[in-house]
């Protein structure tokens, strides 16, 4: 598995952005998450792996309140980004999420241009003063995203006309164009194909240099090779959560190691 | 081993099917017959309508003219000699008629026309609107008061009805308006081609007529009325129908309330017209006494009658929206509004316009709400002269002015009745292409 590896292992930074304390989510009445704790570092590739329904996807949205869209789901215990809680009744959702972008399992561009796409962001927050600004901002975040190159004569055409890995990366572009802290991946790579899964790895490895990146994957060779740290999640609990390494090579906890491998899930 | 039973069957050929094979394909067969049946009955069904409607509506647009030269006689028509306007006015259609039947005199004396008829019963070819129509161009004119001007006038609906085909010298033969002497006249005048039946634009635009004067009903100030009321439900049902859909669909809670409304909503899209109507007459009419028979009333009612048929499409419409763009949009920190305003809502506008233009035309063919305002009836009135009396003066509707024409005694108003369809059913069928061309045009796929 060492091979596989695209990655430095050795968690760069030690500063906790994100500090969930004893969450509990729940669906009506199904409890979704139970009484998860987890501290995600900063400038870390933090991987959220674990068997279909396990509730990974579930937590990852609570970092950036999407589950308030769900109407009757309901959030407790208390979710820390730099030591602020964005559960509070002063935290507007909208804010807290250009503080923490997203990207989703299908790409889903707008269909509007490409240009558009990573424009609007910048726009609805006002990050841009005039046009030249704007056009600053669209170059940067599509460079961050490697998609630059591909795009850069046809800003203008439809998001929705690229192909399914370049959508993903002007996707990740649209995210990084607000200049998010931390940036969600909900299973960025399960509608793409190995190439493209290529390109957004070494592309979510880049990433690393500026932002908490939390991933959640259902290829366990994925979080192997982009991540530094990794949780395992079975049945709602946060089962076991250290350094990616240690988890795929001497895993603590019986379920952990009959899941990576696959004798569960 | 021996007690396992023996799999091993005759074999099967591919070429030839079996019973089951062959029944199976029977079913389907018929069942693609019954399907091929029911569609020819519908198109037969369909064919049968547009050739009775074109068949006997397209006469309404044809009407038959006399062309006459007109002696404008100062001695007649200005006295003074003046030319001043108020005293021309004094002369009413009466005294017009003698100058008419000295023009017809004279055509069929210069055509070299035999008949016993006197000029009176000569003139009476002609329409009753006829004396009206020169005297309105004399009004408009009347510069040309002592000169010699070349008219086409209506003819009587008889006279018409003869050259359509309609009326027969056997059928006139209990009827007061006409005799075999005055068709013989027709006949002579059409012979010698001054009289002649060609395209009748003022039944386009033209105002309904009373019940002696069919050849001068038009479907013009209907058409009118319908575009006002259609203005009306325009303006409320669109936004209204449109931020309530919106509300519900994106912003409401989820619970027993919104359902109720929901399921009101559903139901009050099933509601017979007419109870919109008996509404409209209890609200608007009686307790807010806005003025009868108005187009602004008739499209109040209409616009509560097209509400939940915009609230449905247009909810449709936005359910069909798929949640990701919602998702990518909130994902970047758009707030709610922005999300809907931004991105939902010019994904939904096609169907949205869609279901407007289907709702609007539905109004357009509504007749029942509309009798109980009081906009079904000869309403006799001029185009209106400013938005104010087009909302306000009693008018009529394009269905409601084809029930009042199919409900006189006339056939000559029937014959409109059947036009009147045809206008109305071009409005409905352009309408409804507008709908699918839109919703072709700006189909998205994502």
């Amino acid at each position: 598995m060492k091979d596989n590896v695209i990655s430095e292992t050795d968690v760069m930074s030690n500063k906790i952005k994100i500090a969930a304390r004893n969450v509990q989510v729940y669906y009506g009445d199904n409890h979704a998450i139970k009484d998860v704790s987890v501290d995600i570092l900063d400038k870390t590739v933090t991987a959220f792996i674990g068997p279909s329904g396990c509730g990974k996807s579930t937590f990852l949205r609570c970092i950036n309140r999407m589950n308030d869209t769900i109407a009757i789901s309901s959030v407790q215990g208390d979710i820390l980004i730099d030591g602020e809680d964005i559960y509070d009744s002063n935290v507007d959702p909208v804010q807290l999420r250009a503080k923490v972008g997203m990207v989703f399992q299908k790409p889903n561009p707008f269909p509007k241009s490409i240009y558009d796409n990573v424009a609007y962001g910048p726009r609805i927050h006002g990050l841009a003063r005039n046009k030249a600004d704007l056009d600053e901002i669209v170059e940067r975040a599509l460079k961050r995203a490697a998609i630059w190159n591909e795009v850069k004569d046809r800003l203008l055409a439809p998001g929705t006309g690229l192909s399914g890995g370049q959508q993903q990366r002007l996707c990740i572009a649209r995210a990084i164009a607000t200049e998010p802290e931390v940036l969600l991946m909900d299973e960025p790579c399960s509608a793409l194909d190995p190439i493209a899964t290529a390109q957004v790895e070494e592309l979510i490895d880049e990433l690393r240099q500026d932002y908490s990146v939390v991933i959640v994957t259902h290829s366990m060779q994925q979080a192997a090779r982009v991540s530094q740290k990794t949780a395992f999640f079975h049945l709602g609990h946060l089962v076991e959560y250290g350094e990616t390494d240690k988890i795929f090579t001497s895993p603590e906890d019986p379920r952990t190691e009959s899941y990576i491998t696959g004798r569960i899930g | 081993m021996t007690d396992l039973p023996d799999h091993t069957q005759p074999q099967r050929s591919l070429l030839q099917q079996d019973a089951r094979t062959v029944k199976r394909n029977r079913a389907e067969k018929r069942f693609k017959m019954y399907g091929i049946v029911a569609i020819a009955i519908g198109l037969l069904m369909l064919a049968i309508l547009l050739v009775t409607i074109v068949g006997r509506g397209t006469g309404a647009f044809q009407q038959t003219f006399l062309t006459l030269d007109v002696q404008l006689l100062e001695a007649k028509l200005d006295k003074k000699g003046d030319r001043n306007i108020e005293d021309i006015k004094k002369v009413s259609t009466f005294g017009y008629a003698p100058l008419m039947s000295a023009a017809l005199e004279a055509k069929v004396a210069t055509l070299g026309i035999q008949t016993e008829l006197k000029p009176k019963a000569m003139a009476d070819i002609l329409s009753k609107d006829a004396a009206a129509q020169l005297r309105d161009f004399v009004l408009a004119n009347p510069d040309l008061i002592g000169t010699s001007v070349e008219f086409k006038f209506l003819t009587n609906s008889r006279v018409d009805g003869y050259m359509k085909g309609r009326v027969s010298r056997e059928s006139i033969a209990n009827d007061k308006n006409i005799n075999a002497a005055q068709l013989d006249l027709v006949d002579a005048l059409h012979a010698a081609g001054a009289l002649q039946t060609q395209f009748n634009l003022s039944f386009i635009t033209g105002a309904d007529a009373s019940d002696a004067r069919p050849e001068a009903a038009g479907m013009g100030v209907a058409m009118i009325g319908s575009l006002f009321m259609m203005l009306v439900v325009l303006i409320l049902a669109l936004p209204i129908g449109v931020a309530a859909s919106i509300y519900l669909e994106e912003f409401a809670p989820k619970n027993l309330l919104t359902d109720i409304i929901e399921v009101n909503i559903a139901n009050l899209a099933a509601v017979p017209s007419i109870v919109f109507g008996i509404l409209g007459l209890a609200v608007f009419i009686n307790y807010m006494h806005l003025p009868n028979s108005a187009p602004l009333v008739g499209g109040l009612v209409l616009t509560l009658m097209t509400l939940p048929t915009i609230i449905i499409s247009t909810r449709a419409s936005l359910k069909s929206v798929p949640p990701s763009i919602r998702d990518a949009a909130l994902g970047v920190g758009a707030s709610k509004m922005q999300s809907v305003f931004h991105h939902v809502l010019p994904l939904a506008a096609p169907g949205i316009l869609t279901g407007t233009i289907i709702g609007l035309a539905q109004a357009l063919g509504e007749t029942a709400p509309l009798l109980l305002i009081g906009m079904v009836g000869f309403i006799a009135s001029n185009p209106p002269d400013s938005i104010a009396s087009g909302l306000l003066a009693p008018n009529s509707a394009m269905p409601a002015q084809i029930y009042e024409w199919a409900k006189r005694a006339d056939p000559a108003f029937y014959e409109r009745a059947w036009g009147g369809i045809i206008i109305l059913l071009v409005f409905l069928v352009t309408m409804n292409a507008i709908a699918v061309l839109l919703r072709r045009r700006f189909e998205r796929r994502w």
